[in-house]
């Protein structure tokens, strides 16, 4: 491990560097939102936000991705894979809360007998430098779900925002190997190492929402039939999909062939359970037919059966539901509402 | 506007008691500020929660579709631009008018909170007081005061019905009048004076950000349809991806599904994760059905839409007669 | 209207034809069609024939459909108001059109790719004028890229 600092000004350098060796990703600001983009030039980017509109999962698991395509010859069928991306990439400015979705969606992409190869090859070849949240947002709850706002799990390099410079720190060999080509970022000293755990203490107490989740899911077991439960928040619902298309632990799929004029794809694309369609039989039937289903799955699907199948909470804690929904549906509302339910 | 908030509620205890109405659908304060969010009402308890601001923007037409509230009797908080949905779908058969309650609130014009987000960003809004034409805006270590009528939603700028057209009960107190600031018929004209490839580049540029979530559609209070041609696949209308093509059919279509029904609500630029604002082309869908058929969308609930009619006279200038 | 972007390039300019789509309603303007056929009246071979029962099923899907699968130009033609075989298909189809059209020409889709005819059973002559017409029209717009997806 090794603790480096970054002059504010040499900034642009640093990002030279590195786009002389890799492509590299940062938020950039567009229409009153942030996303992450590849940059061409270390102007563009944007550290000055809490996060991005779409979270850097899209990195990962794009919007839409051509799994292969195929073209009709004379032989019969050509197979076609679409090449993806083989090269090394930067990632700079994740949030900790967004690396640690990576994290868990490792356990949905990368685990076991299942090993999705397109989501995997992206997640080898990118070296993560985190950016670290001195300034929580008020809708943040990320220490509720087994993170914090300086948290460096699952970075390869962290950076904390010193006001003049920023603190530079490698975790592991290859946060290390990277810091290696750049020789010239000084030593941090110990003042700013201590600076830099004074802010995480303020960042952490910042964080005002503390809601037990783990506690949740055996509650949540007992409240699925609970119609009178689910029905306040179902009515509010307008099931627009935008909560799960910009969560970042959100991994949902669908595939789909469309034809081209020389054969055709297989399209991979987001999908959510919040959509009519999303579990709709091909015989007609509907498991989950009206708006309240669907608004009950999400809710067991990241806080009751993430915990009890795989250990996890299937939440990271950023907010961007709340901040993104429509109708202001908060979903601490309805933790609230979980925690006020008895018994359990 | 306390007094506007205390004879609403006035009407939607009138209405509860006396069994008029089985539930209220008005708006309740948000948990963030800026925002409110629809509330619900059956029970007498229920009523304070029920507020009236320059915060409530949602159109609630959107709630009468919901599954649960069909068959009941419902008391419906509408500004001008909701009634106007609610007229749309009254005539088009979709809400039955004897069922539907309609509590038309004078509109003080609607805060537009993307726009006082960008004002303050990237700092953190966390508390905001309206006084009549002030916006007081606090965050963590700042403090603003913006003028309420620079930080109007768009479609309120250029509000000609700040009344409700149709209506069971006005709450009094006078509309706010607003000038009709924005001159769509010059912005359309300008941008009609660009050429074919700049308009279709402007579109493109406006839509790349598009990620196809389809909340536009949700949003909407026309978009009532229980099978959305998104959905079909028997057959695949429009493509699922998020290549351009995709997006410009998608939006292409919906545009063309609201023509001579949209009112200009400007729920489904609200709703928009990536802040796309389609008003140009629904400002231009009005003026082509009031240019073509003298039609307006939603004031009257016994004319049916224009797409729903057709008359022997109908301009056809477009014919090609072959010389 | 044309631009410099939409002409295709010289070289391609002697050999690229226009391919137009044209909805045609059975009872009048197919009809119309097929008399120009057996009077031997010559027109453009650059028109693909959909035969549907009336204008008024046209879908503007499918118009928005063709300019995305890459054809130049659309046409729909049903009968004279006041003739359709079905009462007020074609009045219905009218107003349909001139929505998709103004839009599509709104968002810069260049005017001449979409047209609407009437054609009766008796016009064979007519239907040819307006092949030609719009097969010209077409010609001089360059192909259509807008929309297109591969």
């Amino acid at each position: 491990m090794k603790e480096k600092f970054l002059q504010k000004e040499q900034f642009p350098k640093f990002i030279n560097e590195l786009m002389n060796r890799y492509p590299v990703y940062a938020p950039i600001k567009k229409n009153g939102f942030h996303v992450f983009e590849k940059i061409s030039s270390p102007k563009i980017i944007d550290l000055e936000y809490s996060n991005t509109k779409i979270p850097p999962k899209e990195l990962f698991f794009p919007r839409a991705e051509t799994l292969f395509s195929y073209a009709k010859s004379k032989e019969g069928i050509d197979l076609i894979q679409d090449s993806h991306p083989d090269e090394t990439r930067v990632i700079l400015g994740i949030r900790p809360c967004d690396v640690l979705s990576f994290l868990l969606l490792d356990k949905f992409f990368n685990s076991g007998k299942f090993q999705d190869p397109y989501y995997q090859k992206r997640r080898e070849n990118s070296l993560i430098i985190g950016l670290l949240c001195a300034d929580p947002q008020s809708t943040c709850f990320c220490t509720s779900t087994g993170g914090s706002p300086f948290s460096e799990a699952g970075m390869d390099i962290s950076l904390t925002d010193l006001e003049d410079k920023y603190l530079v720190k490698s975790l592991n060999i290859k946060g290390d190997q990277l810091l290696e080509q750049i020789p010239w970022l000084g030593t941090a000293s110990e003042r700013d190492i201590f600076d830099a755990t004074r802010r995480a203490k303020k960042a952490l107490a910042s964080i005002k929402t503390e809601i037990p989740i783990e506690k949740l899911s055996d509650k949540l077991e007992k409240l699925f039939n609970n119609d009178a439960f689910w029905s306040p928040f179902s009515q509010k619902c307008i099931n627009c999909g935008s909560c799960s298309f910009l969560c970042p632990t959100c991994h949902c799929f669908d595939v789909v062939d469309e034809k081209t004029s020389t054969g055709g794809k297989r399209i991979r694309l987001w999908d959510t359970c919040q959509f009519t369609l999303f579990t709709q039989h091909g015989s007609g039937h509907n498991p989950r037919p009206t708006g309240k289903e669907r608004i009950r799955q999400r809710i067991m699907h990241k806080f009751c059966y993430y915990p009890k199948t795989l250990n996890e909470i299937g939440c990271v804690g950023c907010g961007r539901c709340i901040r993104v929904c429509s109708v202001n549906q908060d979903i601490r509302s309805i933790f609230k509402a979980v925690q006020e339910v008895e018994g359990g | 506007m306390e007094s506007l908030q205390n004879s609403m509620r006035e009407i939607v205890r009138n209405l509860l008691t006396e069994h008029k109405i089985d539930l209220a659908i008005g708006y309740e304060k948000g948990t963030l500020p800026l925002r409110t969010s629809p509330c619900f009402v059956t029970k007498e308890g229920e009523i304070q929660k029920l507020v009236w601001n320059s915060c409530c923007d949602l159109d609630l037409t959107k709630y009468l579709f919901k599954p649960e509230n069909q068959n009941k009797k419902i008391g419906i908080i509408v500004k001008g631009c909701d009634a106007r949905a609610l007229t749309v779908c009254i005539a088009e058969k979709q809400i039955e008018r004897n069922k539907t309650f309609i509590i038309g609130m004078p509109c003080l014009g609607i805060i537009d909170k993307k726009k006082v987000e960008a004002a303050v960003a990237p700092k953190e809004i966390l508390e905001v007081k309206v006084i009549d034409d002030q916006i007081i805006v606090k965050g963590k270590d700042f403090e603003r005061t913006l003028s309420k009528k620079d930080y109007l939603q768009t479609s309120c700028l250029a509000c000609r019905y700040n009344n409700p057209p149709i209506y069971d009960a006005l709450v009094g107190g006078k509309p706010l009048e607003l000038p009709s600031e924005i001159d769509w018929d010059k912005i359309i004209a300008e941008f009609e004076a660009k050429s074919p490839e700049e308009r279709w580049a402007y579109f493109s540029e406006l839509l790349k950000d598009c990620i196809k979530c389809y909340a536009c559609r949700n949003a909407c209070p026309l978009c009532y349809c229980k099978e959305c041609f998104v959905d079909q696949t028997q057959p695949q209308w429009v493509g699922k991806t998020t290549d351009i093509s995709d997006i410009m059919f998608y939006h292409i279509v919906r545009a063309f599904h609201v023509a001579g029904r949209c009112t200009g609500c400007g729920a489904c630029t609200r709703a928009c994760p990536m802040n796309i604002d389609l008003r140009l082309l629904s400002k231009k869908l009005e003026k082509i059905i009031k240019d073509r058929y003298n039609l307006e969308a939603g004031l009257n609930p016994e004319e049916p839409p224009a797409m729903g009619a057709h008359k022997a006279e109908d301009p056809q200038e477009f014919i090609t007669e072959g010389h | 209207m044309t631009t410099a972007e939409e002409h295709p390039k010289p070289e391609e300019e002697k050999t690229w034809e226009p391919k137009i789509l044209a909805f045609l309603c059975n009872w009048c303007s197919y009809a119309g069609a097929d008399l120009a056929g057996i009077s031997r009246i010559q027109y453009p071979p650059n028109i693909r024939i959909v035969r549907v029962p009336c204008s008024g099923r046209v879908n503007p899907f499918y118009l928005i459909k063709s300019l995305q699968a890459g054809w130049d130009g659309v046409l729909v033609s049903g009968c004279h108001p006041g003739d359709c075989h079905y009462i007020s298909g074609n009045l219905v189809a009218r107003r349909r059109f001139a929505i998709i059209k103004d839009i599509l020409e709104f968002m810069g889709i260049a005017p001449g790719r979409l047209n609407f005819s009437w054609v009766s059973a008796a016009e064979g002559e007519k239907f040819s004028k307006v092949v030609k017409e719009v097969v010209e029209k077409v010609k001089k717009l360059g192909p259509n890229k807008k929309l297109v997806k591969e």
